[in-house]
């Protein structure tokens, strides 16, 4: 049951947002070359061709070069805690269901300091879009190893190289109760980033992106391999998926025509290792939303806030009389 | 002929009543012989009592005691020999409360049930008393519901029908409330965002309020509004806004169309709600055209809502729409936000005027829902030619149909309960809806109970079952049901009717149920029947569904009769005059054509088919013939159907074919599509390169820079998509070193 009058109206009276209304005041402050400017690129040109109104979308982070992505972005933001993206936006979608939530974090921000979190935000499937920026290493601190760096890299912090095996973030969501929606993308094949994250977008549920992304500055040539030859790439299509333009799959000819709702391949094709899997690896659009399992049927109006908060209080209270 | 067959005869063609040699002397009661299975309703379990759940939803509304029961036996009662003893302690029970409803209809379910355990408890003896009582105290335990119970009478219709709007009527207001409180929470807010602008709510005093008095000694509250105050603010709402929301609220929190759901700190004083259920079609659409004005002003007071919290009314654009904005510009959608109008008429008393109304209302888009109940179905029957009468129930259901436009259900009181989710889906339609039900509590009728007469009413055609939801699809074949008819493929419905015959031996017959047999029911047609002594029996005496079978005037000599008993269940031929067959024809031809909607024995199809065979036919017929003529063997091999082609392998990685490649341009060039705007380029000339709409770059101006800058930032692009092509200057320097550079990318 819709107000037919207002909803004419408001098709009739719609302004076209442009992507400068989605650019923030600041101009990103990212190095020249960084993966981040293509990342903020695609998501301008998502909140443009949805027409999202700024007033109606939210920006979360952490802590991280990743993190300075509500800066730049006109619309509400939170630049939260180091690795406490998550909670605050799940904090933002419980209470306002009617927002858009965005939340860009880093591999250090999601998968060290906020690893508990991000397991948890994936087993409640809250409806938001999660955008984790992993370039491997801690940018904003001047390279310190991070999770997801590669066996071997020497940073600050392991001048003799690291010793352990990287985390894989695509198998670790893949692993969770609830999972929902995973994709992989690479900021250097910027027409597939822009699908993938609008199918992440248009998915009901915690939809979770990994962009594999290229710091010039700290781990320049770390992607080179996969940038260099198209051919060590490999993209996953279907009908269910992404398509390929005509232009991309005549570089990128490794493809793979993979069905989103096949959870074990989805898993196989997370673990490859000299490829590296470009699309959707799993969706699954019957996953309950933790906001719809705990929706309640009432306002918050002045007067319930008021009762329950008197209600609380008096659990507290000493009553002289008695 | 013998002298009784002749005055019979007389009688049935001019309905002139003979006084027959063996006729008992006094008038006598009859009753159809189908009947005489039927006597106490309160020993059957049956669709009656029904009762009328409270807080349930959708068609749960309704719930028979029987279903009810069954249920809660479902529940406690293990199935065979283990649970014998409960079921048969709580179907007793069930047998006792149907006894108590028919002296105390309408009582709640609860107090029917603690009054008939109770009273069948001391009528047990003691020995019985306990199990009886553990029995009873475990099913009371399963009773999950209650509500008024109703038996099958003169009131049913009315109580059922509304219990089912106010039902339907909760579950869609509750939704267009919590709308209508979700836009009077948000322009609060909006007005609230404001207030809190302004100075006084910076004001001392109103942080002393909002600390309270325990601790007011620890604040310098003038302090604090001294340096909040100083604080600027932002602006405030312009004075047309703030009136604009506050407009709206006021009229929102003021509408007297839903009860608020929760209790708001009211800004108005409301007026009484206003009610929907009304007894005169006039009535109600004075009442519609009342509200009318204030109709328009809740949907305007929304729409301006909906707008101010999107932050998106623009005056110059929305004021002059508004101020436009009439009751011309309510469409259906608008109207499904209030609630639906109830109007419940009486058959009988429909005068022309109020008929003409009922179409009114029927043929437009307003949600009424209009019950007429009919309860004396016979009434133009006793008219005599000449005479003309009001259109009732009956016709009202069939002329609806026409119109095109209202929901149309017809039923009687027997099938109410079965008929409970068309009733519900009628009052949840957004438009018009008719509700024809004949009750079956026809006036001298004794001896037959309202639930028994409006069943006979259902199988003899004389008030047929349908329903009609012209929204359902745009084919009749969804939107047109008669199945729920008894036997709705034939003329009459049949019955297999056992009996004792004089030697006390065992027989049966079949026996079909018709108008006339309905119509015998009514003691007004006393006069157009005549029971017939065994001994005055005849040849042609013919049932009278064979009667009606043969053609009008075609067996002059035969005489209809139909088998009726009397108060001692004794079975009699009673013969029926020409009156009642001749109503009986006509109740079987609107019958026919009712059928014909529901697209049984439908004619054009029939003729359809008919042609359809004749053409098939034909061409089968010329096959054969040409098969015929090539009987010579012909020995021509059929060929071998082709092998389907091998599945192909399962490729998981595809390869796809090398495109040929395109010839390297002179001007410089950047695939676009790949840009990861990683800034290289634009920084190193933002005139030669810049980005789209898109922000991906592009050679905006090749003249604005020099070779020597897109052979740099070719070689500085990490995705290696600027193609610097040709230099455009021939004098530029070191120009051979650049082309040597510029080779791998062009």
């Amino acid at each position: 049951m819709g107000i037919p009058v207002s909803e004419c109206l408001l098709k009739l009276m719609a302004e076209g947002y442009t992507l400068d209304d989605y650019r923030g005041d600041i101009p990103p402050r990212w190095c020249t070359g960084c993966g981040d400017n293509g990342i903020l690129a695609a998501v301008q040109r998502l909140c443009r061709d949805e027409q999202l109104p700024p007033e109606r979308t939210v920006f979360v982070s952490g802590i991280g070069c990743s993190s300075r992505f509500p800066h730049y972005m006109n619309a509400y933001g939170f630049h939260g805690l180091h690795g406490r993206a998550l909670p605050v936006a799940e904090g933002i979608k419980l209470r306002r269901p009617d927002l858009h939530v965005f939340v860009s974090t880093g591999d250090g921000d999601c998968c060290s300091i906020g690893a508990a979190h991000w397991i948890h935000a994936i087993r409640y499937n809250m409806d938001m879009t999660v955008l984790l920026h992993d370039n491997q290493i801690y940018g904003l601190t001047k390279k310190q190893a991070s999770p997801t760096s590669p066996r071997g890299v020497k940073s600050n912090t392991t001048p003799r190289g690291t010793y352990l095996d990287p985390l894989n973030p695509l198998s670790v969501t893949l692993g969770v109760a609830n999972v929902s929606f995973v994709a992989q993308a690479a900021d250097w094949i910027p027409e597939l980033l822009y699908d993938i994250i609008s199918e992440a977008y248009h998915h009901k549920g915690f939809s979770f992106v990994r962009i594999l992304q290229r710091c010039p500055e700290f781990m320049p040539h770390q992607f080179d391999p996969w940038v260099q030859n198209p051919d060590k790439m490999l993209l996953l299509t279907h009908e269910k998926g992404v398509q390929l333009s005509a232009g991309l799959s005549k570089v990128y000819r490794k493809q793979e025509a993979h069905d989103p709702g096949d959870l074990h391949r989805a898993r196989e094709i997370a673990s490859l290792s000299e490829q590296i899997p470009v699309g959707i690896l799993y969706r699954d659009s019957d996953v309950p939303c933790y906001e719809d399992v705990r929706m309640v049927d009432r306002l918050h109006t002045p007067d319930v806030i008021k009762g329950v908060l008197e209600e609380e209080f008096d659990k507290f209270t000493i009553w002289p009389s008695e | 002929m013998n002298g009784n067959l002749s005055k019979l005869t007389s009688f049935h063609v001019t309905g002139i009543k003979p006084a027959l040699e063996a006729e008992d002397a006094g008038e006598r009661s009859f009753r159809p012989a189908l009947f005489a299975g039927y006597g106490d309703l309160t020993k059957l379990r049956y669709d009656y009592p029904v009762v009328l759940v409270e807080s349930a939803a959708g068609s749960k509304f309704a719930q028979s005691l029987s279903d009810i029961v069954d249920g809660i036996l479902r529940e406690i009662a293990p199935q065979g020999a283990a649970g014998e003893r409960l079921r048969k302690h709580v179907l007793k029970l069930e047998e006792e409360l149907r006894g108590l409803v028919s002296q105390k209809n309408g009582a709640s379910l609860l107090d029917l049930w603690d009054a008939a355990e109770k009273s069948l408890l001391t009528r047990t003896e003691k020995a019985a008393r306990d199990l009886l009582r553990d029995s009873l105290g475990r099913a009371r335990n399963a009773l999950h519901v209650d509500g008024e119970v109703l038996d099958c009478d003169e009131a049913t219709p009315t109580r059922f029908i509304t219990r089912g709007w106010n039902v339907v009527q909760a579950a869609k207001i509750h939704a267009v409330k919590k709308r209508i409180e979700h836009l009077v929470l948000k322009l609060s807010d909006i007005l609230r965002a404001d207030y809190m602008k302004t100075e006084e709510a910076r004001s001392a005093e109103i942080f002393r309020a909002s600390v309270g008095t325990a601790y007011d000694e620890a604040f310098d509250f003038s302090a604090m509004s001294g340096i909040l105050a100083k604080e600027r603010a932002g602006d405030l709402l312009p004075d047309s806004r703030r009136q604009r929301v506050q407009a709206a609220l006021t009229i929102l929190q003021a509408q007297r169309f839903h009860a608020p759901l929760h209790d708001f700190e009211q800004t108005v004083v409301r007026q009484p709600l206003y009610d929907f259920v009304f007894d005169s079609c006039a009535a109600a659409l004075e009442a519609f055209r009342g509200r009318l004005p204030e109709m328009v002003e809740v949907i305007k007071a929304m729409s301006i809502a909906e707008l101010e919290i999107q932050n998106l009314y623009r005056e110059s654009r929305h004021e002059p729409f508004f101020e436009r904005f009439d009751e011309g510009a309510l469409g259906p959608d608008d109207l499904a936000l209030f609630p639906s109008y109830l109007i419940c008429l009486r058959g009988e008393r429909i005068d022309p005027a109020e008929a003409g109304r009922i179409f009114e209302l029927l043929n437009s888009d307003l949600p009424a829902k209009i019950l007429v109940q009919t309860d004396d179905l016979l009434r133009n029957l006793s008219l005599s030619a000449g005479q003309t009468s009001s259109v009732g129930g009956l016709e009202l259901g069939t002329m609806a149909l026409g119109l095109n436009k209202a929901f149309v259900l017809q039923a009687t009181n027997a099938s109410l309960y079965k008929q409970r989710e068309q009733i519900v889906n009628g009052l949840r339609r957004d438009g018009p809806a008719l509700f024809s039900v004949f009750s079956g509590a026809m006036p001298r009728v004794a001896g037959v109970t309202p639930y028994l007469l409006a069943g006979a009413a259902e199988e003899s055609r004389a008030f047929p079952v349908f329903a009609y939801d012209p929204a359902a699809s745009p084919d009749w074949a969804l939107r047109f049901r008669i199945d729920d008819n008894p036997q709705a493929e034939a003329d009459w419905p049949v019955h297999r009717m056992m009996y004792e015959d004089r030697d006390f031996q065992g027989t049966s017959e079949t026996v079909a149920f018709t108008f006339v047999d309905f119509a015998l029911c009514d003691g007004r047609h006393g006069a157009d029947r005549v029971p017939v002594a065994r001994s005055d029996w005849h040849d042609d005496m013919i049932p009278v569904v064979e009667h009606l079978d043969l053609a009008e005037g075609h067996a002059p000599d035969k005489i209809p009769y139909v088998l009726m008993v009397d108060e001692n269940d004794r079975l009699q031929r009673v013969v029926v005059d020409d009156k009642l067959i001749r109503a009986a024809r006509r109740c079987g031809a609107m019958w026919h054509s009712l059928q014909e909607l529901g697209g049984i024995n439908n004619s054009h199809a029939r003729q359809l088919l008919d042609r359809e065979r004749e053409v098939w036919e034909q061409e089968k017929g010329e096959q054969l013939a040409k098969l015929a003529k090539r009987a010579e063997p012909a020995g021509v091999a059929s060929p071998a159907a082709a092998a389907p082609p091998p599945a192909a392998p399962v490729e998981t990685t595809i390869e796809v074919e090398e495109a040929a490649a395109e010839a390297p341009s002179d001007e410089p060039y950047i695939e676009t599509p790949r840009c990861t705007t990683c800034n290289e380029c634009t920084e190193l000339n933002s005139k030669l390169f810049a980005y789209d709409e898109n922000m991906q770059a592009y050679i905006a101006d090749p003249d604005a820079g020099p070779y020597r800058q897109l052979v740099e930032a070719a070689e500085s692009c990490q995705v290696s998509i600027i193609h610097p092509g040709k230099p455009r200057n021939p004098n530029e320097p070191n120009l051979d070193e650049l082309l040597e550079r510029a080779a791998p990318f062009n």
